[in-house]
C-alpha cells in the first residue's frame, strides 16, 4: 500500500490541505469579534475529504482495481468509435442538423432561448477563429465587432425602417471597414502587443457607444428595433409576417450559423486559408513564398469582422432592444475562451465550445450565487484536462515528425 | 483520445438537455408535492456582477413580503420565490426571463438595469407574466405600453422636481455643478436636473461623467472645486460609488453643499463613508419609520440584513401583488391586473396606488444624512422642514 | 473679472492638483502593472488572475486592520502588521494559483495558460463575493488623517503614505531583482529557461517566487487602494487589472522601469484628459496613446526584452 510513489501523493495532499486551510481561514475566521474555526474548518473538511475520496480512487484506478469495468468500456467505446469511422461524414452532419432542426419541436422556450445564444456565440466563435485560430492575431477586443454589427441594424431599422435583410449586409460591410481600421496599426505588432491593442481598440469602441448620446442613446440603448421579415403563405394569400417568435428566431439564426459553418469551411481549405495558416507558423517564410502578409493580415480581420457583425445584427433584431451593457469585455474573453477551449482552428470544437461556456452557465443556475464560481473552476478544470481545447483541430499537412 | 472526445461530446449534449428539461422535472416533483397549488413568483436581479448589492436587496425584500404574505394568503399559499441573476447583461436576463416563463411564475418582481428590464419584458408580457420594478425609474419602462407593467418606485421626472426645488427655494442657491456615473438612470436624472435648473434660472457650471464602476474622481473633482458652485450633485448609480465620491470630496477640501439622489440610500453609505457622509441631502421617498407598514417590513427583513434603496419598493411591490391575488382569489394576470388597479394601501416605502399606465406615483422628500442615519429634512410640497 | 494674475494662479493651482492626483494614482498602477511584467517576463503569461490578487489583497487588509485595530494596537502598528501578512496572504494565494492552474499547463500553448488564467480570475473573484459578501467593506476609520496644502494643490497625509509605500516597494524590487542572487537566478530564469536550469536553478521554484513577488506587491497596491477610497468590493480588481496591463504593455512587458514608468504614465493620461478634455472619454485617450506609442514603438517605451532587466 505505502509504496514511495503513494507516500508522495499523500504528502503532497496533506500539504495542499493545510495550505488550502491558510488560504481560507482568514477569509472566513478572522473578525473584529474575534478569530472564529467553526465555519472555515467546516467546508474545510468537506472539502478535504472530497479530495481524498478523488485522490483514493485515482490511486486505485492507477492500479487497476476499476479494469473490470473499465475495460469492457474501453472496448465498447473504442468498437463504437471504429464504427462511428465506417459511417461516412455526410451522415453524421445531417444527423446533426436533423437533430438541430427538431430541436424547437421537442424543447421548451427557455431551451430554445438558451440555444438561440449558443448558435449567436457559434458564431462569432467562428468569426473569432478565423482571427485566432486561422491567421494566429490575439485578439481581445473581437466584441467590438460585434457592437458595430448590432448598431448598425439597429440605428438602420429605427431610422430608416430599413429590413434586415437588408442590412445584414450592411451591418457585415461596416465590421469589416472596422476590422480594417483596428487591423492597420496592429500591422506591425506581435503577439501580446496585439492583445493590448484589440483589448484597447474593443474598450474605445464601448466607451464611444455609451457617451455619443446623439448617435447611440448611451447608455439608454435603442428601443423597438424590429425582427426580421419574411413574406409567407398564410390565409390563401402571401402576405408580409414579422419573425418574432423564439421558435422564429431559432431557426433564422440556425441559417446564419450553417452559413457561417460552411463560409469558414470552404475558407480554410482555401488559398487564402493556406496563407493565413502559413502566416501563422511562419511569417517570413510565408512572405518569402510570396504570401502578402499586411494583406493577408487585414483580410483576417476583416473576415471575422464580418462574422462577428453579422452576429450582431441578429442580436439587435432579437432582443429588439441594443445597449453598450453587451459589449463589453469579459464577452471578448468569453468569446476567445471558446474558441481556446473548444480548440483552435477547429469548426466542431468552436462548436463545442460555444455550446459549453454558454450552456454552462444557464446549467449552473441552480447554484445561485455560486453559479460563477463554480463556471470560473470547471473553465479552468476543462483547460487542465485538455489543454488543446475540447476537439483540436487536425494539422493540414502534418509534419513527418508531427504525426502519431 | 477519441474516447474521451465521445464522452464529453455526450456529456456536453446531456447538460444541454438538461436546460431544457431543468424546468421540467423540477415541475413534476412539485406535482406530486401534496400542497400542489402555490403562488409561485419570480425576482429579476443582478445577483452577481457590479451591482450585485442592489440585486441582493430586491431579492430580500421580495423575501420578507413573502415572509409576511404567507399568513395571509390562506388557501392560495404557500408562496415560494425563484430569485434568477440577470447579472445586468440584456442576454442573460432574457435567459433567465425566459426560464421563469418556463418555470411558470405568475408575477416578477425586477428587474434593476433597465437594459434588462426593457428585452425582459418583452417575453414576460406576451407570456401574460406581471412584471412589477421595484428600481428601473427610466420613463420608457412604462410608456412602451407594455400592459402587465408596473413600477413602484417613483419617476425621474419627478425626483428632479424635488431636487431643484430644494436647491432653488431651500439652499437659495445660484450656481449647480452636477456629475453622473453614465448609467440610464443616473445620467437620465442629472440630465433632468440640468434641465430644470437651467430653466429655473440657476446657472449650470458643469455637467460631467464618470465611468461607471469608477473609484478616483479626483479629476472631477479639481474642476468642482475650481468651479466654486453653490450646489454639487451627485448621481451616482449606488452607495458603493458614492461612498468613495464624498470621501474624495471631503478630502480635496470642498465644502459646498452636496445633494444626491435616492440609488445611494443605503445603510452601507455611512458605513463606508463615516463622518463624511454627514450632512448630505438626498432625494428620497418620504419613510415614516413609526408606521406599522414600516415596522412590520423591517421586522421581516433584520435577519437578511439592513434594508437598502431598493429593498422596500420590493417589498412594497410583492406585497401589492400578493394582495391582489389574495383580492381576485387566482393568478390569473387580467383578474389580478383588475384588483392590482383597485389597490390602494399603506407600503413601507410609501401609498401605494397604481395608474392606468402602471406608475404609482411619486413622494420625493429631501433627506439628510444626521449622526450616520436618513433623516427627513424638507418636504417640496409644502416647503417645510420636518420637525424631529 | 478676476486680474490676469489671479486667473494664470489658479491655472497652477488647477494644474498642481490634478499633477498630485495623478502621481498617486499612476503609483497604484505602476504596483499592480509590476505583477503583470514579471510573471510575462518570466513564462510569457497574461494573468489575468493578478487583479483577483490585488482584490484579494484589499480584502485581508480590511480584515487584518480591523482585527488588530479591536484588539488596540496603534494604526501605525495595525497597518505596518496588516501590510506584511496580508503581503504574505497574497503570495501564498498566487503559488497556489500557479501550482494548480498555470504549472500543469507550462508545455501547453500560451493560450490554454491564457484562458486557465480567465478561469482562474472569476474563480477568485466569485469566491471573494461568497466569502465576504455582496457589499462593500469599509476601512476601519482612516487611519490617516488630514492634509496640507502647497500652492493651493491639497496634499492628503494618505497620498504621502500611499507614494512613500510604493517608491520603498520599488526599490526594495529594485534591489531584490539587480543585487541579489535570488534576482539575478530570475533574470537568468526570463531569459533561458533550458540553459538556466543547465546551471542549476531549479526554474519551477524560481517561477514560483515571481508569482509570489508580483502578488504581494499587488497585495500592498491593494491594501493601499482600499484606504485612499474608503472600501473595498469583491470586483475591485477588474478595472485597475486592465489599466495595470496597458501600463505593463506600454512600457515594454517583461520590462521592470518599463512597468513603472508605464503605470505613472497611464495614471497621469487619465487624470489630465479627465481634468482638460472629458471625463468620459479619458479611457478612451489612454488607450489612444497606448495604441499611438505602439504604433511607433512596437515593444513599448522601454522596449522588451533588452539585455537582463527582463524578469
Amino acid at each position: 500500500m505505502t509504496t514511495p510513489a503513494s507516500r508522495k501523493l499523500w504528502l503532497g495532499y496533506a500539504v495542499a490541505m493545510l495550505w488550502f486551510f491558510v488560504l481560507l481561514w482568514p477569509l472566513l475566521g478572522i473578525t473584529p469579534e474575534g478569530l472564529e474555526f467553526a465555519t472555515s474548518f467546516g467546508i474545510w473538511s468537506k472539502v478535504a475529504v472530497a479530495a481524498a475520496i478523488i485522490l483514493a480512487l485515482w490511486q486505485l484506478k492507477q492500479r487497476g482495481v476499476f479494469g473490470f469495468v473499465s475495460r469492457p468500456v474501453e472496448a465498447l467505446s473504442d468498437s463504437l468509435g471504429k464504427a462511428t469511422g465506417v459511417v461516412p461524414t455526410w451522415v453524421w452532419l445531417s444527423l446533426v442538423l436533423a437533430g438541430a432542426l427538431a430541436f424547437p419541436l421537442l424543447t421548451e422556450r427557455y431551451a430554445h432561448d438558451v440555444a438561440i445564444s449558443v448558435l449567436v456565440y457559434v458564431c462569432l466563435g467562428l468569426g473569432l477563429n478565423v482571427v485566432v485560430g486561422m491567421a494566429g492575431l490575439l485578439d481581445l477586443g473581437y466584441i467590438a465587432f460585434y457592437g458595430v454589427g448590432a448598431y448598425t441594424y439597429a440605428l438602420l431599422s429605427v431610422h430608416y425602417g430599413l429590413s434586415f435583410w437588408l442590412c445584414l449586409p450592411i451591418a457585415g460591410t461596416f465590421s469589416a471597414i472596422a476590422g480594417c481600421i483596428i487591423g492597420y496599426p496592429t500591422l506591425r505588432m506581435r503577439g501580446d502587443y496585439l492583445a493590448i491593442v484589440t483589448l484597447g481598440f474593443g474598450e474605445i469602441v464601448r466607451i464611444v457607444l455609451n457617451n455619443w448620446m446623439s448617435l447611440t442613446n448611451g447608455p439608454n440603448g435603442i428601443l423597438g428595433v424590429k425582427p426580421p421579415g419574411t413574406y409567407w403563405w398564410s390565409d390563401g394569400k402571401i402576405d408580409h409576417i414579422w419573425l418574432g417568435s423564439l421558435e422564429q428566431f431559432y431557426y433564422v439564426i440556425l441559417a446564419l450559423a450553417v452559413c457561417t459553418v460552411i463560409a469558414v469551411y470552404r475558407l480554410n481549405n482555401s488559398r487564402i486559408g493556406r496563407a493565413f495558416e502559413a502566416v501563422r507558423e511562419d511569417q517570413t517564410a510565408a512572405e518569402l513564398m510570396g504570401v502578402n502578409t499586411l494583406r493577408i493580415k487585414l483580410l483576417a480581420y476583416a473576415l471575422g469582422a464580418i462574422f462577428g457583425g453579422l452576429a450582431g445584427a441578429f442580436f439587435a433584431a432579437r432582443m429588439r432592444f441594443v445597449s453598450p451593457e453587451s459589449f463589453t469585455f469579459i464577452e471578448s474573453a468569453m468569446v476567445l475562451a471558446m474558441v481556446v477551449l473548444g480548440g483552435m482552428g477547429s469548426i466542431p470544437g468552436v462548436i463545442l465550445g460555444a455550446l459549453a461556456l454558454i450552456a454552462l452557465p444557464e446549467v449552473f443556475r441552480g447554484f445561485e450565487l455560486y453559479r460563477m464560481f463554480v463556471f470560473g473552476g470547471v473553465m479552468a478544470l476543462m483547460m487542465l484536462f485538455r489543454p488543446k481545447g475540447l476537439w483540436p483541430a487536425k494539422r493540414m499537412g502534418a509534419r513527418s515528425e508531427e504525426r502519431d | 483520445m477519441k474516447r474521451a472526445l465521445y464522452l464529453l461530446s455526450l456529456l456536453l449534449l446531456v447538460s444541454f438537455v438538461a436546460v431544457g428539461c431543468g424546468g421540467e422535472k423540477k415541475e413534476e416533483k412539485k406535482a406530486e408535492a401534496p400542497k400542489a397549488a402555490g403562488i409561485k413568483i419570480g425576482s429579476l436581479s443582478p445577483l452577481t456582477g457590479q451591482y450585485a448589492a442592489d440585486g441582493n436587496d430586491i431579492k430580500n425584500g421580495v423575501l420578507a413580503a413573502i415572509e409576511v404574505m404567507n399568513a395571509e394568503m390562506g388557501p392560495l399559499g404557500p408562496v415560494t420565490l425563484q430569485a434568477e441573476d440577470t447579472a445586468c447583461d440584456p442576454r442573460q436576463a432574457v435567459a433567465a426571463a425566459n426560464k421563469l416563463i418556463n418555470e411558470k411564475v405568475t408575477a416578477v418582481i425586477g428587474a434593476y438595469c433597465s437594459s434588462a428590464t426593457i428585452p425582459a419584458a418583452e417575453p414576460l408580457m406576451a407570456a401574460k407574466i406581471l412584471m412589477l420594478t421595484p428600481a428601473s425609474t427610466n420613463e420608457k419602462v412604462t410608456e412602451s405600453g407594455h400592459k402587465y407593467m408596473y413600477r413602484t418606485c417613483g419617476r425621474d421626472d419627478d425626483q428632479s422636481k424635488a431636487a431643484v426645488k430644494f436647491t432653488q427655494e431651500y439652499l437659495k442657491a445660484k450656481t449647480i455643478y452636477l456629475v453622473d456615473d453614465k448609467t440610464t438612470y443616473s445620467q437620465g436624472l442629472a440630465d433632468n436636473v440640468e434641465k430644470l435648473a437651467a430653466a429655473a434660472g440657476l446657472k449650470v457650471l458643469g455637467h460631467e461623467h464618470v465611468n461607471q464602476g469608477d473609484k478616483d474622481f479626483s479629476a472631477v473633482l479639481t474642476k468642482v472645486k475650481a468651479a466654486k458652485p453653490d450646489v454639487f450633485y451627485v448621481s451616482l448609480q449606488n452607495s458603493a460609488a458614492a461612498a468613495p465620491m464624498l470621501i474624495q470630496v471631503a478630502r480635496m477640501g470642498i465644502k459646498t453643499k452636496i445633494l444626491a439622489q435616492d440609488a445611494v440610500y443605503h445603510p452601507q453609505l455611512m458605513e463606508l463613508a463615516k463622518k463624511d457622509a454627514e450632512g448630505v441631502f438626498l432625494t428620497f421617498g418620504y419613510t415614516d419609520k413609526e408606521t406599522p407598514a414600516y415596522k412590520k417590513f423591517a421586522e421581516a427583513y433584520k435577519k437578511l440584513g439592513e434594508p437598502g434603496a431598493y429593498s422596500a419598493y420590493a417589498y412594497d411591490s410583492a406585497v401589492a401583488y400578493l394582495k391582489a391575488v389574495k383580492a381576485a382569489g387566482s393568478t390569473d394576470a387580467d383578474k389580478v391586473k383588475a384588483e392590482l388597479m383597485k389597490l390602494e394601501f399603506e407600503g413601507a416605502s410609501k401609498k401605494i396606488k397604481y395608474k392606468e399606465n402602471g406608475d404609482s406615483g411619486s413622494n420625493y422628500v429631501i433627506q439628510v444624512v444626521k449622526d450616520g442615519k436618513f433623516d427627513n429634512f424638507w418636504n417640496p410640497e409644502t416647503g417645510e422642514l420636518y420637525k424631529k | 473679472m478676476a486680474p490676469a494674475f489671479h486667473k494664470a494662479h489658479k491655472h497652477v493651482e488647477f494644474f498642481l492638483q490634478q499633477l498630485v492626483n495623478g502621481i498617486t494614482l499612476g503609483g497604484v498602477y505602476a504596483l499592480v502593472a509590476l505583477g503583470y511584467t514579471m510573471v510575462y517576463g518570466i513564462i510569457q503569461l497574461i494573468n489575468f488572475a493578478h487583479g483577483e490578487i490585488f482584490a484579494a489583497g484589499g480584502y485581508m487588509g480590511v480584515i487584518l486592520i480591523s482585527w488588530l485595530v479591536s484588539q488596540g494596537y496603534p494604526p501605525f502598528i495595525c497597518l505596518s502588521v496588516a501590510l506584511v501578512l496580508a503581503m504574505g496572504y497574497c503570495a501564498l494565494l498566487a503559488m497556489a494559483v500557479e501550482k494548480l492552474a498555470y504549472k500543469p499547463l507550462r508545455s501547453s500553448s500560451r493560450l490554454s495558460v491564457l484562458l486557465s488564467a480567465l478561469g482562474m480570475s472569476i474563480f477568485l473573484q466569485n469566491g471573494l463575493m461568497l466569502t465576504q459578501g455582496v457589499y462593500d467593506r469599509a476601512y476601519p476609520g482612516e487611519m490617516v488623517q488630514g492634509g496640507f496644502e502647497i500652492g493651493g494643490a491639497v496634499i492628503s497625509y494618505m497620498q504621502i503614505v500611499i507614494v512613500g509605500i510604493t517608491v520603498l516597494l520599488l526599490v526594495g524590487l529594485n534591489i531584490l531583482v539587480f543585487k541579489t542572487r535570488i534576482g539575478k537566478a530570475m533574470r537568468a530564469t526570463a531569459q533561458d529557461k533550458t540553459m538556466s536550469a543547465l546551471v542549476g536553478i531549479n526554474s519551477s521554484r524560481i517561477i514560483s517566487l515571481t508569482f509570489a513577488i508580483g502578488a504581494a506587491l499587488a497585495c500592498a497596491a491593494g491594501i493601499m487602494v482600499g484606504m485612499y477610497y474608503g472600501s473595498v468590493r469583491y470586483d475591485m480588481g477588474f478595472v485597475p487589472g486592465v489599466k495595470a496591463f496597458s501600463a505593463a504593455v506600454l512600457g515594454g512587458i517583461g520590462n521592470i522601469t518599463g512597468a513603472m514608468l508605464g503605470g505613472l504614465i497611464i495614471g497621469m493620461i487619465e487624470v489630465f484628459a479627465a481634468g482638460y478634455i472629458s471625463s468620459e472619454y479619458k479611457d478612451v485617450f489612454a488607450f489612444i496613446i497606448l495604441i499611438g506609442v505602439l504604433y511607433f514603438m512596437p515593444t513599448g517605451i522601454m522596449g522588451e526584452n533588452v539585455d537582463d532587466t527582463r524578469v
